[in-house]
């Protein structure tokens, strides 16, 4: 499992883990799938794609988090699936690649579970450890 | 005392103080009892909030926490901090991402006797007409960015001239629905797209609106004051900024933690990432803000006038045999620029502006404070906690010891005791809507989940941190509310 949840009073925290960075992020990506759909949604229909550029990993993987949401919440589009996924860093500044799956939730009957105030930076740390990354995600809900 | 490695000093039975260590600039404070400390502070790493919180720049007097403390980011949830304008800065994480989230309660002429043959009909009525839930949207049509980006400026002014309410609302809000200086040019696009359509609705979590009856009044004369009397059905909300403020928070959270270098500040958690008041960072969070805030007021009182006509359409009564009056709306996530008695560590006192912090915190202030509504002068102003949907919620008053002691500020709920996890694990094969219908409480939700996550027992009890503050002389008790109806997203 590259996802597990930690026992958290108020909110919602899930240690993440993957042997790359990209498979960091895509496990932080099916961690807050199961959070926020309370519906199993498949529909590869529509793609967009995603830059994102930060100072440092822990940033890059907030901008991209927070991203998930504003599509769900607002924009009514839920991320099936991550299709490419690149992280490179060019000078000082991390750059994140993303091309996605998914469907608009307008006309479905879908169940959102949970609504994510934020990802917050609490307990956030991206470490390499035998060649594995892995960090700690506290979600405000 | 000695709770997690961190050592207390005891002030009174109430009050526990932690000396400066390490890079502290002034000491914490922490109300609570020594049980309280003992079998549930000690369960989280709240103290250690308190401890962080007293390392920002500026900092005057104290790190406070309120009795229902408990695990937030960067700062403690029940946590109050007030910077200095000059030297000082201001947090986000001082705030919390539900901006101005807070407590509204209004009173009805009606008893429980009248309205107890018609509560089911009456939570059916209010929780169609207000929208509960994740993402929800309709109270009123979807909004233009032009008309939300008026919200922002004129806060509850916007729902009184669009026909949801009076007046005489305004002037029973805090800061009478608006805080000045809230220009929406500070906020993002996204935020205000966010909003859209998300005025006057309740949202998910721990929000709710409630039917109360006021079971016991503890302070004759306040209560009086307050329009209070036994056996009275009164309405308690609680909402806030919904996803527009979690975005101000989001947006500007990010832009301080890369402003660190620049500032120069060494904080021990990321959360804390501040500006100094002074610098166009500061200014423009402050900014941003004040636009959420009044985006709460707004959507607290729209939810407020959706009680009332539902009210008037379950009983078919007219507005006045109804007498639905606004007694207060409160905010417990917030910061303000207020003026205070500050004393400094040589023991000089001025009275002085300072920026206060209120995470999970109410402003409590006195009987004379001029920034209270008139009607409340000659007690005090109305200090609304609420404790779980099963047991008890609080009306309290504000006492001068606040203006003394934590910025004029009190406590602001019960605080989760388990996980959401913990409580779905409890409520695994109870009925729980029967359990409370069975002592009385009819509860409509959008899904069972929000039910069993927000169970009475996943709550502490909220009598405990009420007692705190009563006995510290910071709000005393006026009337304990007992819920009978509650809808929730």
């Amino acid at each position: 499992m590259p996802y597990k949840f930690i026992e958290h009073t108020a909110d919602v925290a899930v240690e993440v883990e993957g042997s790359t960075l990209e498979e960091l992020f895509i496990s932080a990506f099916s961690a807050w799938k199961e959070i926020v759909m309370g519906t199993n949604s498949q529909s590869r229909e529509q793609s967009k794609k995603f830059l994102f550029s930060s100072k440092t990993l822990e940033e890059l993987l907030i901008e991209f988090l927070s991203e998930l949401n504003y599509q769900l919440y607002t924009k009514k589009w839920i991320i099936n699936f991550i299709n490419k996924i690149l992280i490179h860093k060019v000078n000082e500044n991390y750059h994140l690649d993303v091309e996605v799956f998914g469907e608009s939730i307008k006309k479905k009957d879908y169940v959102i579970k949970e609504e994510i105030k934020a990802v917050t930076f609490h307990k956030m740390k991206i470490e390499e450890k035998n060649g594995n990354f892995s960090t700690i995600i506290v979600f405000d809900i | 005392m000695e709770i997690n490695g961190i050592k207390l000093e005891k002030i009174s039975d109430y009050l526990w103080e932690i000396p400066v260590q390490g890079g502290m600039i002034v000491p914490g404070r922490i109300y609570a009892s020594k049980k309280m400390l003992e079998e549930s502070i000690k369960n989280d790493e709240a103290l250690k909030q308190v401890i962080n919180v007293a390392h920002l720049p500026g900092i005057q007097m104290f790190s406070l926490a309120m009795p229902d403390i408990h695990w937030g980011y960067g700062f403690p949830i029940g946590g109050v901090a007030a910077t200095d304008l000059d030297e000082g800065v201001i947090s986000p994480g001082g705030v919390g991402y539900d901006i101005n989230c807070g407590i509204r309660l209004a009173r009805t002429s009606l008893n429980y006797e009248t309205v107890k043959n018609k509560l089911q009909k009456l939570i059916e009525v209010l929780f169609n007409n207000i929208p509960t839930g994740v993402g929800a949207s309709g109270a009123i049509k979807k909004l233009s960015p032009s008309e939300v980006k008026r919200i922002l400026k004129i806060g509850a002014e916007w729902a009184i001239e669009n026909g949801f309410g009076t007046q005489e609302d305004l002037i029973f809000t805090e800061e009478n629905g608006k805080l000045k200086d809230a220009n929406p040019e500070s906020v993002s696009e996204k935020a205000i797209e966010r909003g859209l359509d998300q005025a006057g609705t309740l949202g998910s979590g721990n929000h709710f609106l409630e039917v109360d009856v006021v079971e016991e009044i503890f302070d004759e004369e306040v209560a009086k004051v307050f329009g209070l009397f036994k056996g009275q059905i009164v309405i308690l909300i609680h909402s806030g900024s919904r996803g527009l403020g979690y975005q101000i928070c989001d947006d500007y959270l990010k832009l301080l933690v890369q402003s660190e270098k620049k500032f120069g500040f060494k904080l021990p958690d990321k959360q804390l990432a501040c500006a100094p008041i002074k610098s166009q960072e500061g200014q423009d969070y402050l900014s941003a803000m004040r636009c959420a805030a009044n985006f709460a007021w707004n959507n607290r009182q729209i939810i407020m006038h959706l009680a009332k006509k539902s009210f008037k359409e379950t009983f078919s009564i007219s507005d006045a045999e109804l007498d639905f009056h606004l007694i207060y709306d409160v905010s417990h996530n917030i910061a303000k620029i207020e003026e205070h008695k500050i004393t400094d560590s040589n023991g000089k006192t001025i009275t002085k502006k300072v920026c206060v912090h209120r995470k999970g915190a109410t402003r409590a202030y006195p009987a004379g404070s001029l920034l209270i509504p008139e009607k409340y002068r000659s007690v005090g102003q109305p200090v609304l906690i609420p404790g779980d949907m099963g047991r008890y919620s609080y009306i309290t008053v504000g006492k001068e010891r606040s203006m003394d002691e934590t910025f004029g500020s009190s406590c602001h709920g019960a605080g989760r005791v388990q996980s959401r996890h913990q409580a779905m694990k409890s409520a695994k094969g109870k009925d729980l809507i029967k359990e409370l219908a069975d002592s009385g409480i009819i509860i409509q939700a959008k899904g069972y989940k929000t039910i069993a996550e927000e169970m009475p027992q996943a709550y502490k009890d909220v009598s405990d941190v009420v007692d705190v503050m009563h006995n510290a002389g910071i709000s005393t008790k006026v009337a304990k509310l007992k819920p009978v109806g509650v809808i929730k997203g």
